[in-house]
């Protein structure tokens, strides 16, 4: 069942009578008819004439010092063209600037090269780059190229790498503890210490990634006028061009970079990546466009998402939570410039979630090791602490005989109390027991319960899993180029078409259509006569690009800005030819026409026509700029901290609820996901059906995160996992049909009331599924709080039962 | 920007040989080295983008083709032994200004996001519903298992050949038995 919804399009803010309103017409995804017949257009289909292909020689040990790089061999096989070396790279560029510097929020901080210099500190490290006239030149001239390697100590486990004496990463630390970040209100120790009724526990996660289907890839060429042209399938076009000036020591107006349509980004495609000065390096040395495509091998050395989380809570007779308290570790790898470490940063904060706790003290570490470094994954952290909180919720719900859906609503921030103040949040609206309320309708949940009582009594392991998840977006990082404001312009032409520039942009998303849709209502056009132009730096407005779910809210809101100022000079002009006031003007269907006379009317073309042809040759007719660039920014960020000291970068609060069943075999701990239902608040919808296909999207990220997908490194210190037969990602029999409803409670704060959608729905499947196997296993006495919930992880958690 | 790209070829490597293909309805004939997979020649030398590489293991199925008849992953096979073939490729199927009923449905109940995987999801749909033109739910999921899709969750791709299918009965309807 697919429960869908009429959107509505009624800005808080607009002062227009409802007779003039716009209607938002619903349009399948721009640019589908391109995408179905091949004709997409991706990173690896643009061909330059001349293209040369590089190749990297990664390092095979997590650890070594580089005592010498031999590349005559490899210089003189056939078809290379060149060859770079670590210490040759960084000749020729400062450091990478980091996605999200940790020093920014006191932490240690270390530089990146394009390559190694004189030691590597993960196995995958760029070592030396191969240009060949092919990719198999360069790859069989890679396997030339012979390195002095001096292999030392590594740590790979980041409890290890926290004990004295452990291997450092970076030589100039005092330790392997980057930063520990506490998030603190209240007293929770002293309420902790004498609380009646505490529980403890503990959650391991494992390193795994978004894995888009699409890897990464840049091609760069140098212009005969010394301009640089990077295509990367990136979902910040601006801020890697910023980034990239630096590194290579040139004006950044003298930067091109284009990104492509992009095959899914998932914050896989932040930047901060060697591969990108790397690229124009090579291309700048050899003359010629040189390209560099991930392979699947390489992609799946990005990590995410490995954490632990040691909890303790105070809770009383009700089940209300008193006080939280958890310790978080964060293996974040090896670091590097690319935007990954900060899922440690939002893991802390995102705690407590969606409830009512006024005494919480939690601190997330963040503790380098010798793995390749993070980069960003949908939920951002997120996931790790729904998992926490509620797993504490059932844990708690378990001790007290109390329903899981109960005592959820026994502890959410009731509706009233909004905007809510917590842990670095300041909440924007929410009826959060509407949500669980209705997930547990459209899941039938209390049927669920009786079937899994009569499962039991047939001694079938089956369980039933909540889940919800309070989802910061739109995050705004001051001192950083990740910020919470967009912009966009908005351009009309003598024949009346439109033309959308912002600075946001859709790694597969669909934000394109959305903003289409908008700017469409406000000018009275088929969103099928805009053109929305994304990810280009000589185009597009500066702008932030792709995260945080953010794209609509701000890119969006921004178009809307700017169309309406549009708008203003076309009923100007058009209350001139129809002689009528420009309040009496309606903009629809293609059509200008009065109010109350729409036999009184002209197209839209002809006015536009006007506008251009005939302005200052019309009396009344004195205004020709049908373009305008806005820039929005949602209201409720507070990076000023107020006079409690309180700030809050994110402006956004979408929610999601989830309930899902599984069956667990007990011979073989192989979980079979049963049936699944998720609830999602963002906000004002604009179109339903896109909205939707994130969700469901997020819901089967997170099943996947939570039964499969692992990134695993072997003892000697190497990714063991290294294709898609050993990461496995949710396949379309996997899965069971996935009810989805929704629910909408504006963001008071926010344009058209909306929140953002895309990240949602991650974190609580995740936590349902947890919890639902969890449920599985309790007649057993079994726990699992090793993730993912595989078959060897959910055996080892029965045979541990057994044996105890 | 040119439109073809022999990015594999260069003259000293490996042995080569020619071959010939009827892709897409066209005869071509293609200089390739014995190692080329079949993908490479049909995205490199026949300059057809529309088939993708997502893994080069034949684990996601974005490099779908037609060979013959039977739809492979051209990342699994070299493309000397497809001399002498029939290859259709994504771009055989519809044109924007004509999409084929598939399409239309993929595009209907937004049946993609990024894209990406549309080559493997848009001919085992085709395939399916040529043999069973009323699939279950599980027979579509089965059908589809081959191919990975990260950004949909698949239950859009699965409505998708629901109506693909109930478009393809209405067309020709079959006789009662």
């Amino acid at each position: 069942m697919t429960e869908t919804i009429t959107p509505r399009f009624v800005a808080t803010d607009d002062p227009r009578p409802e007779s003039v309103r716009p209607e938002l017409e619903q349009i399948r995804r721009k640019d589908g008819d391109l995408m179905l017949t091949g004709r997409g257009g991706y990173l690896d289909d643009t061909v330059l004439p001349g293209m040369l292909h590089a190749a990297i020689l990664r390092s095979p040990y997590a650890h070594a010092r580089i005592r010498g790089i031999d590349t005559s061999a490899a210089e003189a096989a056939s078809g290379v063209r060149f060859v770079l070396t670590g210490a040759q790279a960084k000749d020729q560029t400062s450091p990478i600037p980091h996605y999200f510097d940790p020093a920014l929020v006191g932490g240690r901080t270390a530089d990146f090269r394009p390559l190694a210099v004189d030691e590597v500190i993960y196995a995958g490290e760029p070592v030396a780059a191969v240009v060949g006239v092919t990719l198999n030149d360069a790859e069989a001239a890679v396997a030339l190229i012979e390195v002095d390697w001096e292999p030392l100590p590594f740590v790979i486990d980041a409890e290890k790498a926290l004990e004295q004496g452990a291997p450092k990463v970076f030589d100039t630390w005092e330790d392997n503890a980057m930063i520990r970040l506490p998030f603190v209100e209240g007293n929770a120790g002293p309420i902790i210490d004498s609380a009646k009724h505490t529980l403890e526990g503990e959650l391991r996660i494992q390193r795994y990634q978004t894995a888009p289907l699409e890897t990464r890839g840049y091609i760069a060429s140098w212009g005969t006028d010394g301009r640089l042209t990077l295509h990367a399938s990136a979902q910040n076009p601006h801020p890697l061009r910023s980034h990239l000036s630096k590194t290579l020591g040139m004006p950044e107006n003298q930067i091109r970079v284009i990104a492509p349509r992009v095959g899914g980004g998932f914050g896989h495609k932040f930047h901060g990546y060697p591969e990108e000065p790397l690229v124009a390096l090579l291309s700048r040395a050899v003359g010629a466009p040189v390209k560099w495509l991930e392979t699947r091998a390489e992609c799946m050395l990005v990590g995410a998402r490995e954490f632990i989380h040691r909890f303790k809570v105070a809770y009383d007779e009700d089940g209300k939570i008193l006080a939280l308290r958890d310790r978080i570790i964060a293996d974040i790898g090896a670091l590097g410039a690319s935007g990954g470490w900060g899922m440690a940063f939002i893991a802390g904060m995102a705690l407590p979630g969606p409830y009512r706790v006024k005494h919480y003290d939690v601190e997330s570490t963040a503790v380098v090791t010798h793995k390749a470094p993070w980069n960003g994954a949908r939920s951002y952290g997120k996931e790790s602490a729904a998992l926490a909180y509620e797993r504490i919720m059932d844990l708690v719900a378990a001790e007290l005989s109390l329903d899981p859906a109960e005592i959820r609503r026994r502890n959410f921030i009731p509706p009233e109390e909004f905007p809510y103040w917590t842990s670095m949040k300041h909440l924007d609206s929410g009826e959060y027991a509407a949500a669980l309320d209705h997930v547990l309708k459209l899941g039938g949940y209390d049927q669920l319960r009786e079937e899994q009582a009569q499962a039991r009594s047939q001694n079938r392991l089956v369980g039933v899993g909540v889940g919800f998840e309070l989802t910061p977006e739109g995050g705004d990082f001051s001192g950083t180029l990740l910020r919470g404001f967009d912009t966009s312009t908005v351009r009309m032409d003598p024949t009346g078409t439109v033309t959308v520039l912002t600075g946001v942009t859709s790694p597969g998303t669909g934000n394109e259509t959305g903003i289409a849709q908008v700017v469409a209502a406000e000018l009275g056009v088929s969103p099928h006569d805009v053109t929305v132009v994304q990810g280009d730096t000589d185009r597009c407005p500066y702008g932030y690009g792709n995260f945080s779910s953010r794209s609509m809210t701000v890119g969006g809101a921004a178009a809307l800005l700017a169309a309406r100022d549009v708008r203003a000079t076309l009923v100007t002009a058009a209350g001139v030819l129809l002689e009528t006031t420009p309040e009496q003007v309606r903009l629809a269907h293609g059509r200008a026409s009065v109010v109350y006379e729409p036999d009184r009317n002209l197209s839209i073309e002809e006015l536009t026509r006007a506008v251009f042809v005939r302005t200052l040759a019309v009396h009344g007719l004195d205004q020709a700029q049908l373009e305008s660039t806005r820039t929005y920014a949602p209201s409720n960020v507070h990076n000023v901290p107020d006079e409690l000291g309180r700030s809050s970068p994110y402006p956004s609060f979408p929610y999601s609820a989830h309930v899902s069943t599984v069956e667990v075999d007990r011979e073989t701990g192989l979980v079979k996901l049963q049936n699944y239902a998720g609830v999602h608040d963002c906000g004002t919808i604009i179109n339903p059906k896109m909205v939707e296909g994130q969700f469901l999207g997020a819901i089967t990220m997170g099943i996947g995160g939570a039964l499969w997908e692992e990134l695993k490194y072997a003892p000697d210190g190497r990714l063991a996992t290294k294709s898609f037969k050993h990461y496995l990602m949710p396949r379309a029999n996997d899965l069971p049909w996935i009810k989805v409803g929704h629910e909408v409670t504006p963001s008071p704060f926010a344009m058209l009331g909306m929140k953002g959608v895309g990240e949602s729905g991650v974190a609580g499947a995740i936590a349902s599924l947890a919890n639902a196997v969890n449920d599985a296993l309790r007649p057993l006495g079994a726990v699992i709080d090793q993730m993912p919930l595989s078959a060897p992880n959910v055996l080892a958690a029965i045979r541990r039962a057994e044996r105890s | 920007m040119s439109t073809s790209q022999a990015s594999n070829l260069s003259p000293q490597s490996t042995p080569g040989r020619s071959i010939t293909l009827r892709v897409n309805g066209e005869s071509r004939s293609v200089e390739c080295h014995d190692r080329q997979l079949l993908v490479e020649v049909v995205r490199d030398q026949l300059a057809l983008k529309g088939t993708h590489v997502g893994c080069m293991n034949g684990d996601c199925g974005a490099c779908t083709l037609e060979l013959d008849g039977q739809i492979v992953k051209s990342c699994l096979m070299l493309a000397a032994s497809a001399d002498g073939g029939e290859v259709n490729t994504v771009e055989s199927l519809g044109s924007p200004d004509e999409l084929a009923p598939v399409q239309e449905a993929f595009w209907n109940n937004d049946g993609f996001q990024c894209g990406f995987c549309l080559p493997g999801h848009l001919f085992a749909a085709r395939n399916l519903i040529e043999s069973n033109d009323a699939p279950s739910d599980d027979e579509i999921r089965e059908a589809i298992a081959g191919n990975l899709c990260r950004c949909t969750g698949y239950q859009s791709i699965v409505c998708s050949i629901r109506d693909a299918a109930a478009s393809a009965r209405a067309e020709s309807p079959r006789a009662s038995v």
